[in-house]
C-alpha cells in the first residue's frame, strides 16, 4: 500500500491543491466541518466532522435562476456554478454512504436534479477509514463498512501516524499520480476498526416498521421532541428542500433552502389543512421515511450511523433507542 | 415503462432532460375565464405561442408569477397551443394571479405526476363525480374523453357546488357537455336557491339517489365530500380498483426531490396524484 | 443523589397511584453515562425508570405547553432554572399554576454534557456553563420538596463580564465577532424550542408567508432571527441558560441575552426574572419614571 506520514500530509494537499480546489474536514469557529484547505487550516483525523459534508453537493441555501420582472415581463436568466473541480479528503463511510443515498434522490426516478448533478460530477472523492469510532457512531449496525467506503474515487487508511492511500476508480488514479512522488509502498494492512460503544441491532428494522404505522411507539417516542430542525439539518442523508424567492424590486432570485420535516408549515396546505398536525406525526415521518419508505422506494436505509442526530439532539432523542423500541414492540 | 427515455418511471414522459427540471420555461396567460366569484381558467402558452408542454390527462403543472411565488394545479384541458389550469384564490400566488391581466408573462413547468389511467379506462362507461374546484382534474379526463369519443362508454356528470354561484365550467355543464352523444350531466347545490330549479343536497347522497353504475367512477373533490362518497360507492357494488381519485400534498418541487408530499413511501408529485382506492388502501391514512 | 432518586420514585409514585396527578414528567437515563432525557410517567410502575443524577440539565418546563388543555394534574420535578421556566409561564398567562405539582429538588449544578463526550469516560467532568452562572439553584417556587436545601454559595450578581469586555470592542471587532458566530447558524430553532420565555402561540419565525424573515440562510437573515429572539425575550429571560446549551453550531447565545439583561438592570433597576409571577415585566408597562434619553 502506498502511504504518507500524516505529519506530511499538507505536502501532498498543497500539490493536490494546484489541480483542485480542496476541501478538508477541519475545526472552525467552535464546531466542524469541510472547509477549503490552506496551510493553515485546523485539519481533524481523529474524528468526524459535526457538520456533514452535505452542503458541498445540496447547500443549505442554493440560488436556482434569477427572473427580471417588468411590468407584465419576465426574463430567465441562468446561474452557473463556479467552475473547477473540487477534492473532498477524509469522508468517512458514514458520509460516503450518505452519498450513495443522495445519488438515489436526485439523480433517480424518472427527474434529474441538475444543481445536484453539476456539484457531484465536479467533486473527486477520498474517504478516510476510522480508527477508532466516537462514541455516538454505530455505522456497522446500518451495513456501512467504516474501513472502506462505498463510491469513493480514494479510499485512505488510518494507519497510527501514517495514512494508507488505494485508488478505486479512475479519477482516483489520477489523484494518486499526481502525488506519487510524495507517497512510498509499505506492507500494510486494510486496519480493523475500534470497539463500537453503542451496540444496535437494526436487523429486520424495516420489515418490523412495515405494519407499525399506528403503533403507540410514536406517542411515547414523540412526547419529549421539540420539533427543532437540529437532528435534519445535521443529518448527512436528510435532504428536503424548500424553493422561495427573494425579491429585490424588479430582481427576483430564485432559490432552495433545506427544510426539515419536523416543523409545521412543512405540511401546512391551503384551507388550515395539516395531514401532520402534531408533533407525533412529525417524529413518525423522520423515523418511518429513514427507517422504512426510503427502503421501500429505493431498497437501502436513509441512517448510516453516524450519530450526528444524537450528538445534537437537545432531548436526547436517541434513534438508537427508537430503534430498540421497534425491534421490541409488539 | 417510459419509452421516451430510460428514465425508469412506469408512464412515458415528454420531458428533455437537458433542461433542468426545476426551472421553467418563459410563459404567458394568453385567455382568462372567470369560472365563480373565487376561481378562474388560465390559458397558458410558451412566449413564443408554443404549448408549454403535452400533459395526459389528469397531470400537473408548475405555474409561477416571478415576484411572488410558485405552485402546482391540476390541468384541466389543452389545446393546441395552450394548456388551462382552473385556480382558485386561497393564498399569496393564488390572489396575485387573480389580478394579472391576459399577457401576463408566467413560468410553468411540468408535465408531472401519473395522470389517470387512460388504457383502463378505455371502453368502459365512466361515471365522474366532483364537488367545487375539484372538477378541475376530473375536467381534463372528461375533455379527452369527449375529444376521442369512440373510444369510451357512456359518460356521466355529477357535479356540486355550494351555491349557483359557486359552480365551476358553467357553460360545460349547461351548454357543451350535454350536446355530446351518450353523456349525461347531473348538477347540484347544498342549498335551496332563487332561480335554481334544479337539484338540491350534498353529493353523497346525489350519487346515492341516482344509483347509476357505470364501469369506472372517477371522484375529485374536497376531502369530506370524498370520505362520505366512497361508502355508497361501495354499497352501489363498485370494486376499490374502479374507484379512482386524486390527492393533494403539499408540493415544491413537483418531480419527487423536495420530499414533502409524500404519503409513506409514495411521492403525491410523481407517483399520483391519480390513485384508485385500492391503490389508496395501501398507504397510510396521513393526508 | 442515589437516595434522592429513590424519593423522586417514590414520590411520582403516589402522586400516579392516588390520582393526583395524570402524568409525571422527570429524566431517565439516556445512552451513554452522561446523558439523560427527558420521560413522561403516567403508570405507576414506570416510575422506576425516573432518576435523578448530575446529568439531568434538561429544563422540562417548557413541556407544560404541551399539557395546557389536560384534564387534571401534572406533576414536574423542577430544579432552580426549571422552577423559573415554569413562573414564566403562569406570569405569561401560558399556564395555570393551580394544573401543576412542582416537586422541587435543589441542584447541585450539573456537569457539562458536550465537555464529557470529549474528555472521555475517565476525565473530571467539569460543571455546565449555566450551571456555573446560576444563582438560584434551589427552586423559587415548589408544592412539594424533596431532599434538602444546600444553600449553595452563589453569585451574588449576574456575572457579564463577558459583555463588558464585548462593549469594550471596536464596532469592526464586534461585527465580526457576531457575523462568523451567526454565519454558522443552522436556523434549526432549537434555542428557540427549548426556551420556557419562547412560548408563543404562533412564533413569527413560522409565519413564512409574509416575508418577515425569508428562510434563505444568511448572515442578515440570521441575525435578524438571533436578534429578534433576544429582544423578545428581553426581560422575561430566566438565564436558564438552555438556549446556549442545545445550540448545534455552538453559538454563545447568552452574550446577547446577558447585555438586554444587563441594560434592563441599568435602565429599570435590578431585576431577575421568574422568581415571582404577579410583579409588571421590566419592559411589561410604562412609568412616568422610565429613562427617555432615547426618545
Ligand atoms: C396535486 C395538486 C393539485 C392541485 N390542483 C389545483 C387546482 O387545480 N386548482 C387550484 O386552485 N389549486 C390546486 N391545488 C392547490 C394549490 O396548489 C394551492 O392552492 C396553492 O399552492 C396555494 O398557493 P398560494 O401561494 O396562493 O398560497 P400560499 O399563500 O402559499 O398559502 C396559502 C395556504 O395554502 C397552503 N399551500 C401552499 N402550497 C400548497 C400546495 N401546494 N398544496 C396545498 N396547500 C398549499 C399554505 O400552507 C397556506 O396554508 C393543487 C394542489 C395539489 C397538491
Ligand atoms: S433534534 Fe431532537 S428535539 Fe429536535 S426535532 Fe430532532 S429529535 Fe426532536
Ligand atoms: S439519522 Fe442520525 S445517525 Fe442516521 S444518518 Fe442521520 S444524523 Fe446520522
Ligand atoms: S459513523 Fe462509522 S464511518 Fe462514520 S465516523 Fe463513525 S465510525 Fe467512522
Ligand atoms: S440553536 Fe444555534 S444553530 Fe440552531 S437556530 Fe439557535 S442559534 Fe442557530
Ligand atoms: S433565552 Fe435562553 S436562557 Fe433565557 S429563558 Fe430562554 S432558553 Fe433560558
Ligand atoms: S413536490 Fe417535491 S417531492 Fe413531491
Amino acid at each position: 500500500m502506498l502511504v504518507v506520514l500524516k505529519a506530511k500530509l499538507k505536502d501532498i494537499l498543497n500539490t493536490l491543491a494546484e489541480e483542485y480546489k480542496v476541501l478538508v474536514p477541519a475545526k472552525i469557529e467552535d464546531t466542524s466541518k469541510f472547509i477549503s484547505y490552506k496551510d493553515n487550516v485546523d485539519i481533524i483525523l481523529d474524528e468526524n466532522v459535526k457538520l456533514s459534508p452535505k452542503d458541498v453537493f445540496f447547500p443549505q441555501t442554493e440560488k436556482m435562476y434569477k427572473m427580471k420582472t417588468v411590468k407584465t415581463s419576465m426574463e430567465l436568466e441562468n446561474i452557473t456554478d463556479e467552475a473547477g473541480k473540487k477534492l473532498l479528503f477524509g469522508v468517512r463511510s458514514c458520509d460516503m454512504k450518505s452519498l450513495d443515498c443522495f445519488d438515489q434522490v436526485f439523480l433517480t426516478k424518472g427527474y434529474i436534479d441538475e444543481f445536484y448533478k453539476n456539484k457531484r460530477d465536479s467533486v473527486v472523492t477520498i474517504a478516510l477509514s476510522c480508527s477508532q469510532p466516537m462514541q455516538t457512531c454505530f455505522c456497522s449496525a446500518m451495513g456501512v463498512d467504516s474501513q472502506k467506503a462505498v463510491g469513493a474515487d480514494v479510499q485512505a487508511y488510518d494507519l497510527g501516524d501514517k495514512i494508507g492511500l488505494e485508488a478505486i476508480s479512475d479519477e482516483g488514479s489520477k489523484v494518486i499520480e499526481l502525488i506519487k512522488g510524495q507517497l512510498t509502498e509499505e506492507g500494510a494492512e486494510v486496519p480493523q476498526p475500534g470497539e463500537f460503544y453503542l451496540k444496535v441491532d437494526a436487523d429486520g428494522v424495516s420489515e418490523k416498521l412495515n405494519g407499525m404505522f399506528e403503533s403507540p411507539i410514536w406517542d411515547d417516542v414523540s412526547k419529549k421532541c421539540l420539533n427543532c430542525g437540529a437532528c435534519t439539518y445535521v443529518c448527512p442523508t436528510c435532504h428536503c428542500f424548500d424553493i422561495s424567492q427573494e425579491v429585490r424590486g424588479e430582481n427576483v432570485t430564485k432559490y432552495r433552502c433545506w427544510d426539515s420535516c419536523m416543523f409545521g408549515e412543512y405540511t401546512q396546505m391551503a384551507g388550515g389543512h395539516n395531514p401532520r398536525p402534531t408533533k407525533k406525526e412529525r417524529v413518525r415521518n423522520r423515523f418511518m421515511h429513514k427507517l422504512n419508505y426510503f427502503p421501500d422506494r429505493y431498497n437501502m436505509l436513509l441512517c448510516t450511523g453516524c450519530g450526528r442526530c444524537i450528538n445534537v439532539c437537545p432531548v436526547n432523542l436517541d434513534i438508537t433507542s427508537v430503534i430498540k423500541q421497534i425491534k421490541e414492540a409488539e | 415503462m417510459c419509452e421516451n427515455c430510460s428514465c425508469g418511471n412506469d408512464h412515458n414522459h415528454d420531458h428533455d432532460h437537458d433542461q433542468n427540471v426545476l426551472i421553467p420555461q418563459r410563459g404567458k396567460i394568453i385567455n382568462i375565464v372567470e369560472e365563480t366569484s373565487d376561481t378562474k381558467t388560465f390559458s397558458i402558452s410558451t412566449i413564443d405561442d408554443k404549448k408549454p408542454f403535452d400533459p395526459q390527462p389528469g397531470q400537473l403543472g408548475m405555474l409561477s408569477l416571478g415576484n411572488v411565488g410558485e405552485a402546482i394545479f391540476s390541468v384541466t384541458n389543452k389545446g393546441e397551443n395552450h394548456i388551462e389550469m382552473a385556480i382558485k384564490a386561497v393564498g399569496e400566488l393564488t390572489n396575485a394571479l387573480h389580478e394579472v391581466e391576459v399577457g401576463q408573462e408566467v413560468g410553468i413547468r411540468g408535465a408531472y405526476g401519473n395522470g389517470f389511467p387512460l388504457d383502463f379506462c378505455k371502453g368502459k362507461d365512466l361515471l365522474f363525480i366532483g364537488g367545487g374546484i375539484g372538477l378541475a382534474p376530473v375536467r381534463s379526463l372528461i375533455m379527452h374523453c369527449i375529444r376521442n369519443r369512440d373510444d369510451y362508454g357512456k359518460l356521466t356528470v355529477i357535479y356540486g357546488a355550494r351555491s349557483k354561484a359557486d359552480l365551476c365550467f358553467k357553460e360545460d355543464l349547461f351548454e357543451n357537455w350535454p350536446k355530446v352523444p351518450n353523456m349525461d350531466v347531473f348538477v347540484t347545490i347544498d342549498r335551496e336557491e332563487e332561480g335554481w330549479d334544479g337539484h338540491v343536497g350534498f353529493v353523497p347522497s346525489y350519487v346515492e339517489e341516482l344509483a347509476l353504475k357505470p364501469q369506472v367512477t372517477v371522484v375529485c373533490g374536497p376531502p369530506i365530500m370524498i370520505k362520505f362518497t366512497l361508502p355508497g360507492l361501495q354499497k352501489m357494488g363498485y370494486a376499490d380498483t374502479d374507484i379512482i381519485t386524486t390527492l393533494e400534498m403539499r408540493m415544491k418541487c413537483g418531480v419527487g426531490k423536495c420530499g414533502r408530499c409524500n404519503i409513506g413511501s409514495k411521492y403525491v408529485c410523481l407517483d399520483g396524484p391519480v390513485f384508485t382506492l385500492a391503490e389508496m388502501k395501501d398507504l397510510p391514512q396521513e393526508y | 443523589m442515589v437516595d434522592l432518586t429513590l424519593e423522586i420514585r417514590k414520590t411520582a409514585k403516589e402522586l400516579l397511584e392516588k390520582g393526583e396527578a395524570k402524568v409525571v414528567l422527570g429524566w431517565e437515563k439516556g445512552n451513554f453515562p452522561y446523558s439523560t432525557t427527558p420521560v413522561f410517567i403516567d403508570k405507576p410502575e414506570d416510575t422506576e425508570r425516573l432518576i435523578w443524577d448530575e446529568y439531568c440539565i434538561n429544563n422540562l418546563a417548557l413541556y407544560m405547553l404541551d399539557y395546557k388543555h389536560l384534564d387534571g394534574k401534572v406533576g414536574i420535578f423542577v430544579k432552580g432554572c426549571d422552577s423559573r421556566g415554569i413562573n414564566r409561564l403562569v406570569q405569561d398567562k401560558q399556564l395555570d399554576r393551580e394544573k401543576v405539582i412542582l416537586i422541587g429538588l435543589s441542584c447541585p449544578g450539573m456537569k457539562d454534557e458536550k465537555k464529557a463526550k470529549e474528555l472521555g469516560p475517565n476525565a473530571d467532568i467539569p460543571m455546565a456553563q449555566k450551571c456555573q452562572d446560576c444563582r438560584y439553584p434551589d427552586p423559587v417556587v415548589y408544592d412539594v420538596f424533596l431532599g434538602e436545601k444546600q444553600n449553595k454559595k452563589v453569585p451574588e450578581k449576574i456575572d457579564t463580564s463577558d459583555v463588558e469586555e464585548m462593549e469594550t470592542k471596536s464596532p469592526d471587532e464586534k461585527y465580526r465577532f457576531f457575523t462568523t458566530n451567526y454565519e454558522k447558524c443552522l436556523r434549526c430553532y432549537a434555542c428557540r424550542n427549548v426556551c420556557p420565555a419562547c412560548n408563543c402561540k404562533e412564533c413569527i419565525f413560522d409565519q413564512t408567508a409574509t416575508g418577515w424573515l425569508a428562510k434563505a440562510n444568511n448572515v442578515s437573515n440570521n441575525m435578524f432571527f438571533a436578534l429578534t429572539r433576544a429582544m423578545h425575550v428581553g426581560g422575561r429571560c430566566i438565564e436558564c441558560g438552555e438556549c446556549e446549551r442545545v445550540c448545534s453550531v455552538n453559538i454563545p447565545i447568552m452574550l446577547l441575552n446577558k447585555k438586554i439583561i444587563k441594560d434592563i438592570n441599568f435602565l429599570f433597576g435590578d431585576y431577575d426574572a421568574g422568581l415571582e409571577t404577579e410583579e409588571r415585566l421590566p419592559l411589561g408597562g410604562y412609568d412616568y419614571t422610565d429613562p427617555e434619553e432615547f426618545m
